[in-house]
């Protein structure tokens, strides 16, 4: 089966007609590989006709652009590697890569996840970087989802959210990553294509990163032995997922092998230490065919490939099967041959198996081998530059949507149900069955308080012994705000993910971009992917916050319809100095308590409305003028240590925040609605659960009270209550308008989401 | 020849995933299931005789605290 | 002898994963921790005899296959028995930690020293699944690990196979004559030390008689399910935000208690 669009397949012909000969089944094989949507990115490439205007590479123009823009210099390597690599202290930088595995974790979700794991695992490798760490972002329909309503052969979310956890754990445990922080959202537009978001940390070492291949260095495959796993894995990606997909995509999902991975991981560090090879990636999609071919190109020169001598699992295999097998655990190094020796050694130590395939040619050609017969002979020129751009028509308009009107009801009893949400509920059964402090490095972990179990905002790591220097991961995904208009959806993801990392203490923050969306044949799909890259280009730019990686995953249709648009942005920020780390539960009684940030009556898309049956229009939006000058003046407060606890306001807003931090800290609070900072009037239970952007709460000690003041001087800031007492009470103009034991929230709290 | 070798949980001693696996299939709405136990198998091929199974067992295969095992020939 | 004349074992094979930290653990004590393969020893390139102490590390060794710990225990109770029987009955202390203390018990080390006597199983969770938190231990004998821990400890547990179990039938008589012997050291226990009695999550696990660490009569072999090493500072702790206190933390004691015993059993 071959993905291939018919002006693809005429531009084939073509190459053909002027070789005067036929493909082979090995060429066809590649082209489907090297081209497919998974591979370059097409659409992300090709040109856009978005309401009449013509974009020539959304990428570059949107994404990509901010960084060009922005060009910082402790950006180390951009859109280029597998992954985007920062700067960090000395010698050290960081590498971080998110990626998705969403079609097979829809099939075989323990599998699907697992592998998606290994996989994003090897993009760190495949930077030199040494693996340290896990977040993983995942999609469900809910999970009372009515059985009756599943098309057959698709699988419940209750059993895909129960496997996908397993697998994601089993992975990270077993290799000894730790999983250090995530989040799960469910909605009715994942049931048929949940999202499996998986990113990985590394540390890589400046002096030790080597890309300098040429003709005559050695292809040495190492790891695990190919088989048919995966075969036309790519392919599948991009296809959408049919009825009956899972007989004619069986071969396509993956067995992950955790242990074999890390013995490679351990032989690759080795290597890298011994500065022993000239380039490394990773074996994703596509197989050799997509990573031969791309090293050979980024090199400016060819490749000679043996398939014969690629170590299989079972005999038979075609070589068009073996030279594109998607078989996990595998790795390719290119190696001098003077140092090949020496690279064996190494393999063998780690009882890693390693073989010399073949080698880089300084013809800029594809020739590949299965004994004496040639079973492909592509011109490189012709098979990275021959790809016919595609040209898509994109359009957007605003879907017919209105403001509700209710009553307000019970606060107090909408607060306990609010908590209750599965998108706002505790995750720690979830979290408890991921290692997230294997590797001592997790300073800040996914659960803090008194009881260890409140929600944090990002994770820190601390990831060198002799420096206190950390980093900061979080993440920002707002798919129902998409829901209303995708703009503003990926302002707030950026946004989200923005604060969630200040809100820690991190700085100088870089962002990943994943973008899982319909099929992007359809205009109007493709016209809301348009509108949410270019708010990524607005926003980050204006935050400074360059993009040094991505992903998209497009063609996400089930029988169900289409995918919800999702974009998930992941933050990795610097934090000076761990020990000055943040945590978001309330510390002690008699505190004051701030909110920065201003309150507007947006609560399109939020939960608030959710819960009581609406969708709404008035969808939050960023200002980043007036953000920016509150988090300049968070992070300086936080420098100076006055800050006791800080926590972003997010789904369910003050009211939900302000419960995480009590019950997380054990200590009631007292807060009055109307001091809060709102350009108009609005109503209380707007006041409490508005979803506005850019705003946090800060606990601060009343003697520290003046000083924090004084910082915070030229942005919109209150101080709106107290914490005492084991109680939640929230006043509005002095009368009492909910009043909950804290004890209480944090059981319906606890309740919402159970593994 | 070739060996089965089936281990599993000693009466008496906890099988967590065969309680975990009977609370789901309750919930999947199988009332009738009373209890779930759960076991894992091996498939021994090659020249061993039933003692070297049965040494394999003792040695590595089950644990003799926790673990029963039983060994059937499938062929020849 | 000098703390820097000190050298550990921190063993690994195929799967171990903690062993950076804990080596990084010993190292920061003053001593001298190695990190080697296990295959290094079976081939004869390595001997035990160049080690004062060992650690088995925690980890997934050979990807906890047919039993957590199984397959590492049986290539040291076979292939380097009469090393290993020789490295413990001179007294040499070895720690096992989490998977480690799997392999202890799997090999016969714990809980009587005896390789190859098989007489208890770390069987998977009550919860049947992987359990990652922090624990409450309550220091029931000492023994050179433990000597300067606390009563009442803190350290996190991350395992799916800690559930310690006895033969069945023969609970109460194992217990009583490990009771006897001070061989059970930490149990689970709440925040304020009182015993788990079972209880989830206090006791994790679901280990009977709450037992979460166990020594060999001598005291010299400890295996433990909770983690020392990521108790090692006091930043590690998932609540150290709360507390401006930021110093050692308990599970620095455990490798200070091993590494005090070596130097002064060597003289």
């Amino acid at each position: 089966m071959l993905a291939l669009s018919l002006e693809e397949m005429r531009a084939i012909q073509r190459y053909y007609r002027s070789l005067n000969r036929e493909p082979t089944d090995v060429e066809l094989e590649t082209f489907a590989q090297t081209w497919s949507e998974h591979c370059v990115h097409k659409t992300f490439k090709g040109i856009i006709i978005y309401d009449g205007e013509e974009i020539d590479g959304l990428l570059k123009s949107t994404i990509a652009r901010v960084t060009r823009e922005l060009s910082p210099e402790w950006c180390f390597s951009v859109f280029e590697d597998n992954a985007g690599i920062v700067d960090f202290e000395g010698d050290y930088a960081i590498a971080f890569k998110v990626e998705t595995h969403n079609h097979p974790s829809a099939i075989e979700p323990f599998g699907g996840a697992a592998t998606g794991v290994g996989g994003v695992i090897r993009d760190i490798l495949g930077v030199w970087g040494e693996p340290i760490a896990n977040t993983d972002v995942l999609c469900f329909g809910e999970l009372d989802y009515p059985y009756e309503k599943l098309p057959r052969d698709m699988k419940h979310p209750r059993f895909i959210f129960t496997y996908v956890v397993a697998g994601i754990g089993s992975y990270g445990n077993n290799m000894g990553i730790p999983t250090v922080n995530g989040a799960i959202f469910f909605d009715e537009g994942y049931v048929g294509n949940p999202l499996v978001y998986c990113g990985t940390v590394g540390i890589v070492k400046k002096s030790r990163y080597r890309r300098e291949a040429k003709p005559g260095d050695v292809l040495l495959l190492v790891g695990g032995r190919t088989g048919r796993d995966g075969i036309h894995g790519v392919t599948f990606a991009s296809a959408e997922l049919e009825e009956g997909a899972e007989e004619t995509f069986g071969t396509a999902v993956q067995i992950g092998d955790p242990i074999e991975e890390e013995k490679i991981k351990r032989a690759i560090l080795k290597v890298r230490e011994a500065e022993l090879g000239s380039a490394i990636t990773d074996l994703g999609g596509g197989g050799l065919s997509s990573a031969v071919g791309e090293q050979a190109h980024r090199f400016g020169c060819g490749a000679r490939v043996h398939l014969e001598r690629v170590p299989l699992k079972y005999a038979g295999m075609k070589p068009w099967e073996i030279w594109i097998s998607e078989s996990q655990e595998r790795m390719l190094l290119i190696v001098p041959p003077s140092k090949l020796e020496r690279v064996l050694e190494i393999f063998e130590e780690e009882e890693v198996e390693a073989t010399a395939i073949g080698e880089l040619i300084p013809e800029r050609r594809l020739e590949v081998y299965y004994g004496d017969e040639r079973v492909a002979d592509l011109s490189m020129e012709f098979l990275f530059h021959g790809l016919p751009r595609v040209r898509r028509a994109a359009s957007w308009s605003p879907p017919e949507l209105s403001e509700p009107h209710f009553e307000a009801g019970n606060l107090g009893e909408d607060l306990h149900r609010l908590l209750a949400m599965p998108n706002i509920a505790s995750k720690e059964s979830v979290i408890r069955t991921y290692d997230h402090e294997v590797k001592a490095m997790t300073v800040l972990k996914p659960l803090q308080g008194e009881a260890c179990d409140g929600p944090g905002d990002a994770a820190v790591l601390k990831p060198l012994r002799e420096s206190w220097r950390g980093i900061a991961i979080s993440n920002g995904l707002n798919p129902l705000y998409g829901k209303i208009d995708p703009y503003w959806m990926a302002a707030s993801a950026i946004d989200e993910a923005v604060r969630n990392n200040l809100a820690v203490g991190g700085r100088r923050i870089a962002l990943l971009d994943n973008f899982c969306w319909g099929n992007p044949e359809k205009p109007e799909n493709l016209g809301g992917l348009v509108r949410a890259a270019k708010a990524c280009y607005d926003i980050a730019l204006a935050y400074e916050t360059p993009f040094i990686s991505g992903k998209d995953s497009l063609y996400n249709e089930s029988p169900l319809g289409a995918v919800t648009p999702t974009l998930l942005i992941s933050a990795l920020g610097i934090v000076p100095d761990v020990r000055r780390a943040v945590s978001m539960d309330f510390k002690r009684r008699g505190s004051c308590i701030y909110i920065l940030g201003e309150t507007r009556p947006e609560l399109g898309g939020s939960h608030y409305y959710k819960l009581k049956g609406y969708l709404g229009r008035s969808v939050p939006k960023v200002e980043p003028s007036r953000a920016k000058r509150t988090f300049a003046a968070l992070t300086r407060a936080i420098d100076s240590g006055l800050v006791l606890a800080c926590h972003d306001l997010s789904e369910g807003g003050l009211g939900v925040a302000l419960a995480e931090m009590c019950f997380s800290g054990n200590v009631g609070a007292r807060v009055e609605l109307s001091l809060v900072p709102a350009p108009q009037e609005m109503r209380a239970d707007f006041i409490l659960f508005s979803e506005s952007n850019s705003r946090f709460l800060v606990e601060v000690h009343p003697e520290k009270a003046q000083e924090f003041e004084a910082l915070m001087q030229g942005t919109s800031f209150a101080r709106i209550g107290e914490t005492l007492g084991r109680e939640l009470v929230v006043t509005h103009n002095g009368r009492e308008l909910l009043r909950e034991h804290i004890a209480e929230l944090k059981r319906s709290w606890q309740s919402g989401v159970v593994l | 020849m070739k060996w089965e070798v089936r281990v599993a949980y000693k009466r008496g001693v906890q099988d967590p995933e065969g309680e975990t696996t009977l609370e789901a299939l309750r919930m999947l709405g199988f009332k009738g299931v009373k209890r779930v136990s759960t076991a894992k198998l091996f498939v021994i091929e090659g020249e061993c005789t039933r003692e070297e199974v049965e040494r394999m067992c003792r040695r590595l295969l089950a644990n003799p605290v926790s673990q029963d095992y039983e060994i059937r020939r499938l062929a020849p | 002898m000098k703390p820097g004349e000190v050298r550990i074992l921190v063993l690994r094979s195929a799967g171990t994963n903690c062993d950076a930290e804990t080596a990084s653990a010993i190292a920061e004590l003053g001593a001298r921790a190695e990190v080697v393969h296990v295959n290094r020893f079976i081939r004869g390139r390595r001997s035990l005899e160049e080690f004062h102490g060992m650690v088995l590390p925690g980890g997934f060794s050979y990807g906890d296959r047919i039993r957590s710990g199984a397959v590492l225990a049986k290539l040291l109770s076979h292939r380097l028995r009469r090393e290993l029987q020789r490295f413990v009955d001179e007294g040499r202390p070895i720690l096992g930690i989490c998977n480690g203390f799997q392999v202890l018990v799997e090999s016969g080390l714990l809980p009587f020293g005896e390789v190859g006597q098989v007489k208890l199983a770390l069987a998977k969770n009550a919860s049947a699944r992987f359990e990652a938190r922090w624990v409450y231990l309550l220091k029931c004998s000492a023994t050179p690990f433990t000597g300067k821990l606390p009563r009442v400890s803190r350290m996190p547990v991350a395992n799916a196979e800690g559930r310690v179990v006895f033969p069945p039938g023969e609970e109460q008589s194992l217990l009583e004559e490990l009771e006897e012997s001070s061989q059970i050291v930490l149990r689970y226990c709440t925040r304020e030390g009182e015993p788990a009695r079972g209880d989830y999550p206090a006791n994790p696990c679901g280990s009977f008689a709450d037992i979460a660490g166990l020594a060999s009569p001598e005291g010299t072999i400890l295996g433990m399910m909770p983690h020392p090493e990521r108790a090692f500072y006091r930043y590690m702790y998932p609540d150290w935000t709360r507390d401006s206190a930021l110093g050692m933390g308990d599970g620095c004691a455990i490798f200070e208690g091993m590494l005090e015993h070596i130097l002064k059993s060597q003289g």
